[in-house]
């Protein structure tokens, strides 16, 4: 029933092989040109000196006042067509954010997808260790043999001695 | 026998040290992802808990990417790039019979000035608009966590329209939120359950929680074996086993030797009953007697004696003797250390057991 979530994507990582078909993101560009008829506007990013453009199909949030040349906000689903048009996005919010400080929402960003970065890592060392130790354990309890039973100081100083290795 | 990697009710801290948490009262400010993969409790449910820390209430901003609309509420579905979860908004009372708005005068040009009747209009239409969003919208929510079907939702206190025409709100949220992960909710939540502040009387809530336990398993024991009389060492090898028990729980090397913590316990404990008035001591000296308020025969008849006597003089017939007055007549004749909260359990005991009565909230006469 609700759509799914929509990441922040910059208009050069969507036309890349980063973003997967059928995603949900959301984007920010330069207006630069808007055909009502076909209901297709592009937007414009820039990165270093380059330009990327990121199509955009705008039937679900017309009408809207296109103001040529301001920066625009948007959020839809990715389409990537085999043909000449490349990625579309087919927005399901479409708002003007002219006056954006492009610079310190490119920092917002980059520092939010390094916190889910730092996220990943420490949850995949975290739960790694647990395998190991769960294994461990288990190594242990069969050695010892059936119908054995060991206090926890026992289990932590087999632990320790598996681990400081 | 293997090693546990911690099960939830382990991990989880006793629903009792939950206020200490202060993200607990707050309206945490966490990623919907979170929000949405948090465990609930297996103690309270309704309570949360991110990485140990326990709550209820969040404030969410992100974009509105659903709207429902019925007569009482609003649900809209709010998206903050991490996660998608459903608000319910309930509508306001009072804007149920606004009506139409209608057209209202200009107060600049109007005759009349300040017209406060459509000032006020113009305030609660304003209030009005400010929780009617659309789609691609921006909002904030501070609500309650709720699970209603499998999915979770938040049913708001508050939401409103976030006028955000440069991106600024949103970009300075996603420059504070991981601040506020790292310094608040990814740290652990300090149970007090490490001892540093023992050195002080009270100092620690672990400590306090271990006083507490050795206030009722004394005062059990009193009553089971009805003591009348004892001596400290009589009653230190009952607080053994919450020593033991919670020095098998701290990872930490004990700084302190158990002999001394069984007697600083001891010693706080005691200074507990006796300012609850469940002992005292009947004569001070060198060897350390109490006697136990509810056991002592001797000084319950002696407040009777002091009654039945005093209730013969005219003065005291009909109304009974005020607890002051026994107070000093008991110290007189009993023991001089009598303090009033040891009188007025002894005043309560016997007044259970029907020996005396008392006529209004501080006299006393006896049956």
């Amino acid at each position: 029933m609700l759509p799914p979530p929509a990441a922040f994507q910059f208009p050069w990582e969507i036309n890349s092989d980063l973003v997967k078909d059928g995603a949900s993101v959301r984007t920010c560009g330069r207006l630069i040109s808007y055909v009502p008829e076909e209901s297709k506007a592009v937007l414009s990013g820039q990165q270093s000196s380059a330009q990327c453009h990121v199509s955009v199909q705008t039937t679900l949030v017309e009408p809207f006042q296109p103001i040529l040349g301001a920066q625009y906000f948007v959020l839809g689903e990715i389409e990537k067509t085999d043909g000449l048009s490349g990625v579309m996005l087919r927005a399901r919010a479409l708002t003007c954010v002219d006056g954006v400080d492009l610079t310190l929402m490119q920092q917002a960003i980059v520092e939010q997808r390094r916190f889910f970065k730092e996220r990943e890592t420490k949850d995949e060392y975290a739960s790694s260790l647990l395998r190991l130790a769960s294994s461990t354990a288990l190594e242990f309890s069969s050695a010892l043999g059936a119908g054995t039973t060991t206090t926890n100081m026992t289990m932590m100083y087999y632990l320790r001695g598996k681990f400081s290795k | 026998m293997a090693v546990n990697p911690g099960g939830a009710d382990a991990d989880e801290p006793p629903s009792m040290l939950w206020g200490l948490d202060p993200v607990f009262s707050a309206y945490s400010r966490l990623y919907i992802t979170d929000i949405l993969q948090m465990k609930e409790s297996t103690q309270v449910p309704g309570v949360y808990f991110y990485k140990n820390h326990p709550l209820f209430q969040v404030d969410v901003l992100g974009t509105v990417v659903y709207k429902r609309e019925r007569d009482d509420f609003y649900c809209y579905g709010v998206d903050d790039s991490t996660g998608v979860i459903n608000c319910l908004c309930w509508k306001d009372e009072k804007w149920k019979d606004q009506g139409e708005p209608s057209k209202y005068r200009d107060p600049s040009g109007s005759s009349r000035g300040f017209n406060i009747e459509d000032e006020l209009k113009r305030l609660k239409e304003a209030e009005r608009k400010s929780t009617v969003l659309e789609i691609g919208d921006l909002l904030r929510v501070r609500g309650t966590v709720k699970t209603s079907r499998d999915a979770r939702e938040i049913k708001a206190n508050s939401f409103y329209k976030v006028s955000d025409p440069v991106m600024a709100v949103q970009i300075s949220h996603m420059l504070e939120m991981p601040q506020l992960y790292r310094k608040c909710y990814d740290q652990p939540f300090q149970m007090p359950s490490d001892d540093l502040g023992g050195t002080e009387a009270g100092g620690s809530s672990h400590f306090h929680y271990l006083l507490s336990r050795s206030v009722l398993t004394l005062k059990e024991f009193l009553l089971e074996k009805e003591v009348a009389r004892f001596r400290p060492y009589d009653v230190e090898f009952l607080l053994h086993p919450l020593i033991q028990s919670s020095s098998a729980e701290q990872e930490s090397d004990q700084p302190r030797s158990f002999a001394t913590q069984i007697r600083k316990l001891l010693k706080e404990t005691l200074s507990i009953l006796q300012d609850e008035g469940q002992i005292f001591r009947k004569i001070r000296t060198q060897d350390e007697v109490y006697n136990v308020t509810e056991q002592d025969k001797d000084l319950h008849t002696a407040i009777k004696d002091v009654l039945r006597e005093d209730t013969k003089r005219e003065k005291y017939a009909e109304k009974g003797c005020h607890v002051l007055h026994i107070l000093s007549s008991v110290r007189q004749r009993y023991s001089q250390n009598l303090s009033r909260e040891v009188l007025e359990v002894a005043l309560t005991f016997l007044e259970c057991n029907s020996d005396i009565i008392s006529t209004t909230e501080a006299h006393y006469i006896v049956l």
